[in-house]
């Protein structure tokens, strides 16, 4: 629970170089759009509480100035970014399978556009302190499910092709990765974790990965590319192999 | 509910320490709020004299009619600012802590989830959360250290702990450690549908490497190192002056000194004929 600031929870997104250069003005326009709605709030805050009766208001009230900023930042910035990826969705559907590690292939181009869109407000969740709208929140939007009382804040999950169930522990420095890189090949595949599965510490789950109900998988290890982990029994090792099974 | 024996509990798999999110968790708004109220008292003295404000009868607007010597500090009022919320909030919250620890006193043991020890490890988490995140996010090495020793975990002089998780209650680092990167220290341990709490301890001069698991009732002793990318057991005993490496830690190597493994270096260079350095350079001066 206590992440220090460079170990957020953010998605693991290997962007290409090309694309993060050329559709750089994309990223901007969205933390732009962002910061509109915190602007407005911010100069009605300013011109409300800053007179000489109530200036003591304008002090008293700065921490939660501060609090509600940070969400409006990200609340605009996920709408900004869901629009936005809306329409390329249009332009070209997201679909799982094996495709060319180049720019010519149409959805590895895609999947890199699509990802720089949503890496400002995934970086917004990430990076701020306060634990209320955090992972769960964010990648509802992104359509990733993620059920309820379910443990993910300090885990690195992938922001698409994703599905959690309820009750759900992953635990600390965990990756979740629909996405997988082999020589040229590129890998997207759905990982899914059904209910009351406990994930230990520090483990990676490939691309693939079927993980049924009530499996516990021990810290320190992963999952091979399509696995699939049967249900009430104990996977540990390299790669997770059944170890008990009740 | 009562704690189990856990002298002979065991676990057949580590998993995770994890919190839920609770009501009690919207304590980091009062938090914010005294962190605030100390920050706008402290501003009102730096800006114009107390005493002028609030009787109103002199008015500065945003600090535009201040003095130069305003201007002159205004850095440093930004930077003297953020250590002070930093510092409130720590103090503030490590006196929510303790009245935490006098309501439950924390114990070791076993636990059912939902129990009242689990609720009120649930509190203590969101009591530490906000300071230590806060302490963590500035660039000043010992600032975590100083917000750990207020949370009641017992760290020595000279530690470094860098960037990874350690749980704030039931850990105790000596003297002169090292903590690597991306480290996790567990003092709590969810299991099925219990959570085990123990002592973790860490000893004097011990190097803990990165990408490691420390799980609770581990005991490292002086001066014992912990390889990368292994994990330990459940009331695991890790002895001292010696490599401990596996998942969990099963293999122990003897540390050399640097005169050792150089005398072993040139002992194994000579057995296998590698021709030294020296005897390679007149063939480079050849090629060329």
């Amino acid at each position: 629970m206590f992440q220090p600031a460079s170990l957020k929870g953010e998605s693991p997104v290997p962007i290409d170089e090309k694309i993060r250069r050329k559709y750089l003005i994309l990223y901007i326009l969205i933390i732009i759009l962002s910061f509109i709605p915190c602007s407005l709030f911010e100069y009605w805050y300013v011109t409300y509480f800053w007179s000489e009766t109530i200036f003591w208001i304008f002090f008293l009230l700065l921490p939660f100035n501060g609090l509600v900023a940070i969400y409006i930042i990200q609340f605009s910035a996920i709408l900004a970014s869901v629009l936005i990826l809306k329409v390329v969705n249009l332009i070209h559907l997201p679909k799982e399978g094996v495709f060319k590690r180049s720019l010519q292939d149409r959805d590895y181009f895609f999947w890199n556009i699509r990802n720089i869109i949503k890496k400002w407000p995934i970086y917004v969740m990430a990076s701020n302190p306060f634990p209320w709208f955090k992972t769960r929140f964010t990648l509802r939007f992104f359509g990733v499910k993620i059920g309820k009382k379910t443990i993910c804040d300090n885990s690195w999950i992938s922001s698409e092709f994703v599905s959690i169930g309820k009750n759900v522990i992953i635990g600390m420095n965990s990756s979740v990765l629909s996405f997988g890189i082999e020589q040229d090949n590129f890998i997207l595949k759905k990982v899914i974790v059904e209910n009351d599965v406990i994930i230990g510490a520090k483990c990676v789950l490939l691309p693939g990965t079927l993980i049924k109900r009530n499996v516990s998988l021990s810290a320190h290890s992963y999952t091979n590319h399509n696995a699939v982990l049967e249900e009430n029994s104990l996977y540990m090792g390299h790669p997770a192999k059944l170890k008990k099974k009740d | 509910m009562e704690s189990v024996d856990d002298s002979k509990f065991e676990m057949e798999f580590i998993s995770t320490s994890g919190v839920y999110k609770t009501s009690f968790s919207l304590i980091i708004i009062i938090q914010l709020f005294v962190g605030g109220l100390v920050l706008f008292f402290v501003n009102l003295w730096f800006i114009n004299s107390l005493y002028y404000l609030l009787t109103g009868t002199q008015f500065y607007s945003f600090g535009l009619k201040a003095e130069w010597y305003y201007w002159l500090l205004l850095p440093l009022n930004i930077y003297g600012n953020i250590f002070l919320f930093v510092f409130t909030v720590i103090v503030f919250s490590a006196g929510i802590f303790r009245l935490l620890n006098k309501l439950s006193h924390p114990r070791e043991g076993v636990f059912q989830r939902g129990c009242k020890d689990w609720k009120f490890m649930h509190r203590r988490f969101w009591t530490a959360f906000f300071p230590i995140w806060l302490a963590r996010a500035l660039p000043l090495p010992w600032l975590d250290i100083i917000a750990y020793r207020f949370f009641g975990t017992r760290v020595g002089r000279s530690v470094v702990l860098y960037e990874g998780y350690i749980d704030p209650e039931f850990v105790e680092i000596g003297d002169f450690t090292m903590t690597s990167l991306n480290i996790c220290i567990f003092s709590h341990l969810i299991y099925q549908d219990k959570v085990i709490i123990k002592r973790v301890k860490v000893g004097k001069a011990c190097v803990v490497g990165p990408h490691t698991i420390i799980s609770p009732g581990t005991v490292m002793e002086d001066f014992a190192v912990l390889g990368v990318n292994s994990y330990t057991k459940i009331n695991q005993k890790l002895e001292g002056n010696l490599i401990h490496v596996g998942t969990p830690v099963s293999i122990t190597l003897p540390i050399q000194s640097i005169e050792e493994s150089q005398q072993k270096a040139v002992k194994v260079k000579a057995e296998s004929n590698i021709p030294k350095d020296g005897e390679n350079s007149p063939n480079l001066k050849e090629g060329d």
